[in-house]
């Protein structure tokens, strides 16, 4: 027999899809065509990022799993077309199925503190000063991660102007676990402010130090649990609370919210540097109450300047991660206690675009190669 | 992210070099060696340096030479906090101003 013909019969053997060869020969095919599709954020290859996983074949059929770094990926849809498209193309594969899953991949920060321990990123929600939609922003951008179905909590740490309860309609803790609170849930995402241990009412007036251990025990003495993401939303400015929490709590990174015009932008300024200088990284901006769409004429009405967070942005060289319109609905919904990303309205797809764009700087920022220690502690030898 | 290169240097390694001489190396390489009684006089709380004026309240001479560290530690990804066996330990040092004191 010739080599020539025992090649092409071992071919013919494989497109059948039977026999030991043939599997070899297509999970090998399977895995160079997906040596081509590329992660748009990693800018490398879904193959040497370690994501393709459990390549089989049998009886024609091929099962691939692909693990991305996060549930949230706002290209998921994209990749798996692309995926199925190359391995539809190889002869002898009569059918596959592309599974798309995450595993969350931890911050370089890793918190060292047990009621943090399997939270696997802390994103700060900030402003330069009040009346942005901070709190809208952070509620809404803690529930559309959750519905891409990353496991999610939310700390309220504007401890003189907590909203989040209202916002979301959440209860108040019922259970311990030894010695930590079990936060309540509402949708899916655990929850954790002030009014829960008090009256919603009543003014919170209280001395810096005693905000400063309530924060503390917001972070140390709640049962998080296990997190791909904890959502804290920031009072606005940058003082004592703000300081406290990037001194306790290791954050991922910073979500800076801001309004279009010229003198939100520059409070925005003070907060992007102190966050630079507790070296926690922008992940970028979101600006809200960018345009408001006419219900008659479907138009973008820029109502203030347009484009101040984009020129924000451009100036601190981080990317915009969202523009949200203003969108009656979104303050309703919020009035009423239901996110708005349960909705479908102009503003709920833009904080579920928002959402993917901060989940994928986070995998960016994990993935880097610098690595300096999380926590350190030296005990010193004296003589 | 995009913030000047030394913005984002860390530690990625710290040790007790000899009995009054801590080590780190940062992140982009760069090794130092600090004298740790000279750490605790460049001390720049608010007890050791007035808030308002900047100008120098600790008197360096009144620093021990037999001071040490008992105890380093991380605050946030910024900075360390040293205490010392003098009983200071309010000293917050950032690391930018470590590398700073390094050069």
């Amino acid at each position: 027999m010739s080599l020539i013909k025992s090649i092409s019969e071992k071919f013919q053997k494989s497109s059948r899809g039977d026999g030991i060869v043939s599997e070899q020969f297509i999970k090998q095919e399977v895995l160079n065509r997906l040596a081509t599709v590329m992660d748009p954020d990693l800018h490398k290859d879904i193959v040497s990022l370690g994501f393709v996983k459990d390549v089989s074949f049998s009886g024609g059929k091929v099962s691939v799993t692909v693990e991305l770094t996060t549930p949230a990926c706002p290209v998921k849809e994209k990749l798996r077309t692309q995926c199925k498209e190359l391995i539809d193309g190889i002869s002898g594969v009569t059918s596959s199925e592309v599974t798309m899953t995450a595993r969350t991949r931890a911050s370089e920060q890793r918190a060292t503190l047990d009621s943090l321990a399997h939270v696997r990123n802390i994103i700060a929600v900030a402003s330069g000063k009040g009346g942005v939609g901070k709190s809208t922003t952070a509620v809404n951008l803690a529930y559309s991660l959750a519905k891409a179905g990353s496991k999610v909590g939310l700390l309220d740490a504007d401890v003189y102007g907590p909203s989040i309860v209202k916002m979301t309609g959440v209860g108040a803790p019922k259970e311990m676990q030894g010695s930590l609170i079990v936060p309540p849930e509402k949708n899916g995402v655990k929850i954790i402010s002030t009014p829960m241990f008090g009256t919603q009412d009543k003014a919170t007036i209280l001395r810096g130090p005693m905000v400063a251990q309530i924060i503390k025990q917001f972070l140390t003495q709640v049962s998080w649990g296990d997190l791909d993401y904890l959502v804290i939303d920031y009072p606005p400015g940058t003082g004592d609370i703000q300081l406290t929490l990037s001194q306790i709590a290791p954050i991922s990174g910073a979500v800076i919210v801001t309004t279009p015009q010229e003198v939100s932008i520059i409070d925005v300024r003070k907060a992007v540097e102190m966050f630079v200088t507790m070296k926690v990284p922008i992940l970028g901006i979101i600006e809200t109450m960018s345009y408001f769409v006419c219900d008659g004429c479907d138009k973008k009405h820029f109502i203030f300047k347009s484009g101040g967070g984009t020129a924000l942005a451009r100036q601190l060289g981080v990317p915009v991660l969202g523009e949200i319109p203003m969108d009656p609905a979104v303050a309703s919904f919020a009035d009423q206690g239901t996110p708005i990303v349960e909705h479908n309205t102009a503003g709920a797809s833009a904080y579920l675009e928002a959402s993917g764009k901060v989940a994928a700087q986070l995998s960016i920022l994990n993935s880097s190669d610098a690595k300096g220690l999380n926590h350190f502690q030296l005990t010193w030898e004296s003589k | 992210m995009t913030t000047p290169s030394d913005e984002n240097v860390r530690v990625s390694n710290i040790w007790q070099q000899n009995d009054r001489t801590l080590g780190i190396e940062w992140t982009d390489g760069k090794k130092s060696l600090f004298d740790v009684v000279e750490l605790r006089r460049a001390c720049r709380c608010a007890v050791c340096v007035d808030e308002w004026t900047s100008a120098k309240i600790l008197d360096p001479k009144k620093v021990s030479e037999q001071v040490r560290p008992k105890n380093i530690e991380s605050v946030g990804r910024y900075a360390l906090k040293i205490d010392f066996t003098d009983g200071h330990s309010t000293g917050i040092y950032t690391f930018n101003y470590l590398r700073q004191l390094g050069n």
